[in-house]
């Protein structure tokens, strides 16, 4: 699961269950209390209006008790009593309907609307004759059609009834305390005599129509009980009713609300917390949400530049905060690009170690080639050196077998045997020390000995040597060498070897009647010598080969000339000791050019 | 005119007259008086002839006098060209070839003269100073019938000269 979704998740389990909780707990409690509140009102309004009708009954009562005591009523001045009783009626505003005054036969003697009539058989006239204040049930006289009830005194002298005093009362004026009780527009308040019926009731046409026992609240008052409670009413209502007992009058006092109207408050604060409550959801989501973003981005984008880190791709993550992400966001920036770095690095090392492999590995093979070629070379040399060597060996062998084997041959022959003999020793003691000089010089062993030499003095020395052969071939030597020479730095018995070998090797390749031309030139910091011939030349491709050991040019002429081939390796060799080399010049059949030139 | 035809013309002349003189062949075959001298001379030399093949002088010399001390017929060619040209105009009964040779070497000159129908059948024993077998080996691959290594023992190579000239299938 991502880390968003987990925190999310985390923050709304946290902070939902525990506003679920108080929300759902205060919402009970102020619900209760809201109830309990409105229960006391209803249950205070209730029991003060009972009091409050009970004041007035009082009223009523010791009005006629008053009344029933005083002394005009024992004198019977009718006149007197009619104009005394309707100031009465006057001053209560029709609380009082009539007054009437009845003798112990329960005849009408007095009224003050005039009735006459016995009334011997009615309640209140057997329980005022019985010396008691007695209050009638309520009754709807139908010229009227409010409801009224008798309230009868016996009067008395001395201590014997000589009368009774009864007055109808008018219970109109209970509307007016009734009034007072908040009920709604739905709620009832009505009174009810202990058998059920009402007896009071806004809606008059229901007082002594309506039979409502079955109701809760007229049941529980019917026996004579006080209380609040909530019941479905007559009217199939579900209401709050508070009950109230009149004990001395019998009377039961209801009063209802609508269940709803009454709770209303508990209603709007359901609402209300209910709102609540969603606001408060809806604000921890979005709160949620945000910080969840606010956390997980960096880590999404840190997570991002790890990946393009690896991809190789990484551009640096824009830190956002200050807090342990941000932190850590400039570290694997700092990191990432010390990592870049070190990568790149190292691939220019890779690079470089790669080229310097190939270069290696380029150089290796080459270095192979040229170990192949020295090798064949080696064993070409070998293979020459040994043709070299026996090639005047089997000469001499033959050449003595033949002497041996023939004692009879001709003294001519045999003489020509022997000079072979003679001959192919000397060539194969040349041979030998040239081999040795070579190898010498090429192991680096061979010692030169520099000195300041006279190139002057030299020339004639290595021109001599090889004037008889030239004299018999009739070539001429010709020289142009400066009298003013300056010396030069060279091992005096090397550059012999080198002028006799370069001069010998003109005369072999040079045809009889031809020219050797040696000369010597100075420059600034060197004296250039030159062995120039009219001789066959060399080819362009022989030019290269021209100091390799045992190299011979090709010629008719070589067989009579010999020569070990190994003459012109030499005096290359000495040549480079002196830290020059030997240039070569040549064209087939215009001769050819040797020359090299040695420091001062 | 080729020289087969004009061995075999001057072989007719001589045949239909015995006492023809030199200049009067020399006049018919229009080759110098001298020439034909030494043709009839060749003619008449019943001899093994040997054609020697090596650019040095100082082995060729004494190998050709010791040669010619035991009877052959000894002809020199110093270098690979006149070695077939002469292969050719001699008809040698036997070739000793140096495989060291200046331009045309001993194996090139073997294999020519071994792929020619005129010289296929010439045994030709080499010689050389070089001992390696490779060397050995290709020179009796491409149809040389002996090898002999410098120095030898001259004994020993006319022994092998006699041995190779008596094989069947050579003259």
């Amino acid at each position: 699961m991502r880390i968003r979704s987990e925190l999310i998740i985390s923050i709304l389990i946290i902070s939902i269950i525990p506003l679920s909780f108080v929300v759902y707990t205060s919402y009970n409690y102020s619900q209760e209390t809201i109830r309990a509140s409105i229960m006391d009102n209803l249950v205070g309004a209730t029991e003060n209006t009972g009091q409050a009708i009970d004041n007035w009954m009082d009223v009523r009562k010791s009005d006629i008790r008053v009344i029933s005591q005083f002394g005009m009523v024992e004198y019977i001045e009718k006149e007197e009593l009619h104009d005394y009783l309707n100031n009465l009626e006057n001053e209560h505003e029709g609380v009082y309907k009539e007054f009437f005054l009845l003798d112990l036969d329960g005849n009408i003697i007095f009224s003050t609307k005039n009735h006459t009539g016995n009334v011997d058989s009615q309640q209140y006239f057997i329980e005022a004759s019985n010396g008691r204040l007695y209050v009638s049930d309520v009754y709807i006289p139908e010229v009227t059609g409010s409801p009224e009830i008798i309230i009868a005194n016996p009067i008395k002298k001395n201590n014997t009834i000589t009368g009774i005093m009864a007055a109808r009362v008018g219970l109109e004026q209970l509307y007016g305390i009734i009034e007072k009780i908040e009920i709604g527009t739905l709620g009832e308040v009505f009174i009810v005599n202990n058998k059920g019926d009402i007896i009071f009731h806004e809606n008059r046409s229901m007082i002594l129509h309506e039979n409502i026992k079955n109701n809760f609240a007229v049941k529980e008052v019917t026996y004579e009980k006080n209380g609040i409670a909530e019941y479905v009413n007559y009217q199939e209502e579900t209401v709050l009713g508070s009950y109230y007992w009149l004990p001395l009058y019998r009377w039961g006092l209801i009063v209802e609300m609508n269940r709803g109207e009454a709770y209303i408050e508990v209603l709007a604060l359901g609402r209300l917390t209910v709102a609540i409550s969603l606001f408060a959801i809806l604000g921890v989501i979005l709160f949620t949400i945000v910080i969840s973003r606010r956390i997980t981005e960096p880590i999404e984008s840190l997570k991002d530049g790890a990946i393009s880190l690896v991809e190789g791709n990484f551009k640096p993550i824009p830190v956002s905060s200050k807090n342990e992400i941000g932190r850590l966001t400039e570290i694997f920036n700092q990191t990432a690009k010390e990592l870049l770095e070190i990568r790149k690095k190292l691939e220019m090392k890779i690079d470089m170690a790669n080229k310097d492999l190939e270069l290696k590995n380029k150089e290796l093979v080459i270095a192979n080639e040229e170990l192949k070629k020295l090798d064949m070379l080696k064993s070409d040399f070998i293979s020459l050196v040994s043709h070299e060597l026996r090639t005047p060996l089997s000469a001499i062998r033959t050449s003595s077998e033949f002497l041996e084997s023939e004692e009879n041959a001709d003294p001519g022959v045999q003489k020509e045997m022997l000079e072979n003999i003679i001959r192919n020793v000397d060539r194969q003691a040349r041979l030998i020390n040239d081999i040795l000089d070579l190898t010498k010089i090429e192991a680096g062993r061979m010692e030169f000995r520099f000195e300041q030499v006279d190139f002057k003095h030299m020339a004639p020395l290595a021109i001599e040597n090889i004037r008889p052969i030239a004299q018999k071939n009739h070539i001429t030597i010709t020289e142009d060498i400066p009298d003013k020479l300056s010396t030069i730095s060279a091992d005096k018995e090397k550059l012999i070897i080198v002028l006799n070998n370069l001069l010998s090797n003109a005369l072999k390749f040079t045809p009889d009647g031809g020219t050797i031309h040696l000369s010597a030139k100075e420059y600034q910091d060197y004296i250039e010598i030159k062995v120039k011939d009219t001789g066959i030349g060399i080819e362009k491709e022989q030019l290269e080969k021209l100091f390799d050991k045992f190299y011979q040019v090709d010629s008719p002429s070589r067989r009579k000339i010999g020569g070990s081939g190994l003459g012109l390796s030499i005096s290359s060799e000495i040549i480079k000791a002196h830290g020059s080399k030997i240039h070569v010049e040549s064209e087939p059949g215009q001769g050819s050019t040797f020359c090299f030139r040695l420091k001062k | 005119m080729d020289k087969k035809d004009i061995d075999k013309k001057i072989i007719e002349l001589i045949q239909q007259d015995e006492n023809i003189s030199y200049s009067k062949i020399s006049q018919i075959v229009g080759i110098p008086e001298k020439d034909i001298e030494e043709k009839i001379k060749n003619f008449s030399d019943i001899r093994e002839k040997i054609l020697i093949v090596d650019d040095e002088m100082s082995t060729l010399m004494p190998l050709k006098r010791s040669l010619e001390s035991e009877d052959y017929a000894v002809v020199e060619a110093y270098d690979g060209h006149e070695a077939i040209k002469k292969a050719n105009e001699e008809k040698p009964d036997l070739i000793l070839l140096d495989l060291m040779l200046p331009g045309m070497d001993g194996i090139e000159v073997c294999q020519h003269l071994k792929t020619d129908t005129q010289t296929e059948k010439i045994p030709i024993i080499m010689l050389t100073a070089k001992d390696n077998i490779d060397d050995k080996v290709k020179g009796l691959q491409i149809g040389a019938d002996d090898y002999v290594t410098k120095p030898f023992v001259l004994k020993e190579l006319k022994a092998r000269i006699k041995s190779v000239m008596r094989r069947p299938g050579n003259i």
